[in-house]
């Protein structure tokens, strides 16, 4: 009951939808019953004029009896309306309101058609007790008027059809209304304990409607938390292997590097000699070129893996952007990619880690002038800015951009889509950047690709 | 604003409609002129000494089968009366014409007899034109009561005619009332 509790207005408002819900559909009900309970009165009074006056004579002539066309034309009237409205307007209040007056002007109408019998007054007791089926008890005030009314007129002027003597004593209106009167205060009592009923019940619905939403918005948190907890463990695992992977990776890079540089010195040798003698030949010549390029991609490698394990803790210092990526420019090989660098003379200076923002900038930009590669229009733009304590560098490039799948793992280590790539350029980008304290994340959502590096004011810079 | 109007209307149809019920109900039949005395031409036995109460039905008239019920309550109620229901039988029908509900009523009622007016040669004697009209003669024949003895067409139940037929049977004075029921003979 706590969620229910401590929402109210909630329960209220849901507690006066469903007691409305309840109430209207009562109310439908119960005018589909008077529908069907006009129509068969009609039926009934018709019935019982073609059956016990069907004629009216003189001498050997007949013609149908007055209350023949009666029943038909006045009971088709009385019912018409109500039946319409009921069946087209069921929860109106007019309609309640004609089926009550509809219903107590039967009941007169089959008093006068059944010859006055005193029986044919007990319709007046039924009508109200179904009135009452509405639940409404302001429909036995309309209902009792009309009782009222026929009463009336009958005492002024025909008492002995309403009270079976010429002359009634002068208190038989009092019992009359008495009964009367009895009927309608147990009426209305039932009615207004159905509603508070209603109303008792709609409210309970609502508190365990509510509660129940809030036990499931409960659940649907929980399930939440669990999955991202799991997916937590998985990234921890996927990191701890990665790390033990990378461990050995630069342990092995680290025990090829000086083989390595033995193997460049003595080939660096042997190509200066081979080249010295001229031998004309043209194959060795190429063969030397393959040797010095792959050396170079296994240095390239050797040296990844160690900026990736390295775990170097930052130097800052202050660090111009622009100089910075002009810097990394100069070291990019861009055969005919426009590269822009877009800053604001007036941009402060930040506090970095040179030697690693450096890296960080050479790589992104690598990456952008390798998407483009190829295309005459191809360009490459870095920006960089700050606004409100933060920094954001973004490198772009109006390559073919990266598809959703490949963007989810760019910066995992070891993955990559370049037929020579390493997979641990973005990797080493995203380690120096969370080392700043920063974020990098990419946007390939409006064509070509956008990294966008961001990191916090940790030292505030002077202009440039 | 339309369901307004039309509900109202509908509200005139119905209380207009009843209250030509109550008026065709209310309406009386024409009371025609019964004979101060005994018509010494008629057929019918008065019983010396008492007093006799004659009734003239139409057999087929659903209204006076109220009279009927309101005859029988007169006649469980007094004693030294004897009743003569006579039922119209209009010329070219014969005996299954008076047969029915009516007729079968009429035979339940105490110190009543039943007899056929053929060709409401007795109605006329009478000079009575509706059905349900009662007539009571003192024992010196001289008549005391004329009318209907139910409060509308077809209306069971106590009233006013009931109440002075009853009155007159006690000596209380000569009365009469409308009478309510369907004409005995047609006009052509």
């Amino acid at each position: 009951m706590t969620a229910a509790g401590g929402m109210p207005g909630a329960v209220d408002r849901r507690a006066a939808e469903l007691f409305d819900e309840r109430r209207n559909a009562n109310y439908r009900r119960t005018s589909r019953i008077f529908a069907l309970l006009m129509a068969g009165q009609w039926v009934f009074a018709i019935a019982v004029a073609i059956l016990f006056s069907p004629y009216g004579w003189e001498g050997k002539q007949k013609a149908v009896h007055a209350h023949v066309w009666i029943a038909i034309f006045l009971g088709g009237t009385l019912s018409s309306l109500p039946i319409y409205l009921t069946l087209t307007q069921p929860t109106s209040a007019l309609t309640r309101n004609v089926v009550a007056v509809a219903q107590m002007l039967w009941s007169a109408v089959l008093i006068h058609l059944s010859g006055g019998r005193i029986e044919t007054h007990f319709h007046v007791f039924g009508s109200l007790a179904f009135l009452a089926f509405y639940r409404d008890w302001k429909l036995l005030l309309p209902a009792t008027v009309v009782v009222a009314a026929d009463h009336l007129a009958r005492q002024m002027f025909w008492p002995e059809s309403v009270y079976g003597i010429v002359n009634p004593e002068w208190w038989r209106f009092i019992e009359h209304a008495f009964w009367v009167v009895f009927e309608d205060t147990v009426l209305i009592a039932a009615c207004l304990l159905a509603v508070d009923e209603m109303r008792t019940t709609t409210r309970a619905q609502a508190e365990v409607e509510l509660l129940s939403d809030s036990e499931r918005a409960k659940s649907r948190a929980l399930n939440h938390a669990l999955d991202e907890l799991r997916t937590s463990q998985e990234q921890l695992v996927r990191a701890e292997k990665l790390a033990a992977v990378g461990q050995l990776a630069a342990s092995v890079g680290h025990e090829l590097r000086n083989p390595l540089a033995a193997v460049r010195n003595a080939s660096t040798y042997i190509g200066k000699r081979l080249r010295e003698s001229n031998n004309g030949e043209p194959r060795v010549r190429q063969f030397l070129d393959i040797m010095d390029r792959e050396l170079d991609g296994c240095a390239k490698i050797i040296t990844d893996l160690l900026d990736f394990a390295r775990e170097r803790p930052i130097q800052a210092r202050p660090c111009p952007l622009a100089s910075l990526a002009a810097e990394a420019i100069a070291l990019v090989p861009a055969s005919r990619t426009a590269i822009e660098i877009d800053m604001p003379s007036d941009l402060p200076v930040p506090s970095l880690d040179r030697d690693q923002f450096r890296q960080v900038l050479i790589n992104l930009v690598q990456n952008a002038v390798e998407a483009v590669d190829g295309r005459e229009d191809g360009r490459v733009v870095v920006r960089a800015s700050r606004l409100d304590g933060h920094w954001q560098l973004t490198v772009s490039d109006n390559g073919p951009g990266v598809d959703a799948e490949a963007a989810r793992h760019v910066f995992e280590p070891l993955y990559t889509t370049k037929a020579k790539g390493t997979g641990l350029g973005l990797a080493i980008v995203s380690a120096a950047v969370r080392r700043h304290g920063g974020a990098i994340r990419l946007d390939s959502s409006s064509g070509g690709a956008t990294f966008v590096v961001e990191w916090p004011d940790a030292a505030a810079g002077s202009p440039m | 604003m339309v369901l307004p109007v039309v509900v109202v209307l509908w509200l005139l149809a119905c209380v207009g409609g009843l209250a030509a019920l109550w008026r065709y109900k209310a309406t009386p039949a024409p009371d025609g002129s019964p004979p101060a005395r005994w018509p010494e031409s008629s057929a019918v036995a008065r019983d010396g000494g008492q007093a006799t109460l004659v009734m003239l039905v139409h057999p087929r008239c659903a209204c006076s089968r109220a009279s009927l019920h309101e005859l029988n309550e007169v006649m469980n109620r007094v004693r030294g009366v004897t009743a003569t229901i006579l039922f119209v039988q209009p010329d070219g029908t014969d005996e299954t014409w008076v047969r029915g509900e009516s007729w079968e009523r009429a035979h339940e009622i105490p110190n009543a007899r039943v007899l056929v007016d053929r060709g409401g040669q007795e109605a006329r004697r009478f000079r009575v034109v509706a059905s349900g009209h009662t007539l009571l003669y003192d024992a010196a024949g001289a008549l005391v009561f004329s009318g209907g003895i139910t409060g509308a067409r077809g209306h069971e139940g106590d009233n006013a005619g009931r109440q002075r037929l009853l009155a007159a049977i006690r000596g209380d004075g000569a009365g009469s009332s409308h009478v309510f029921g369907c004409a005995l003979a047609d006009e052509r």
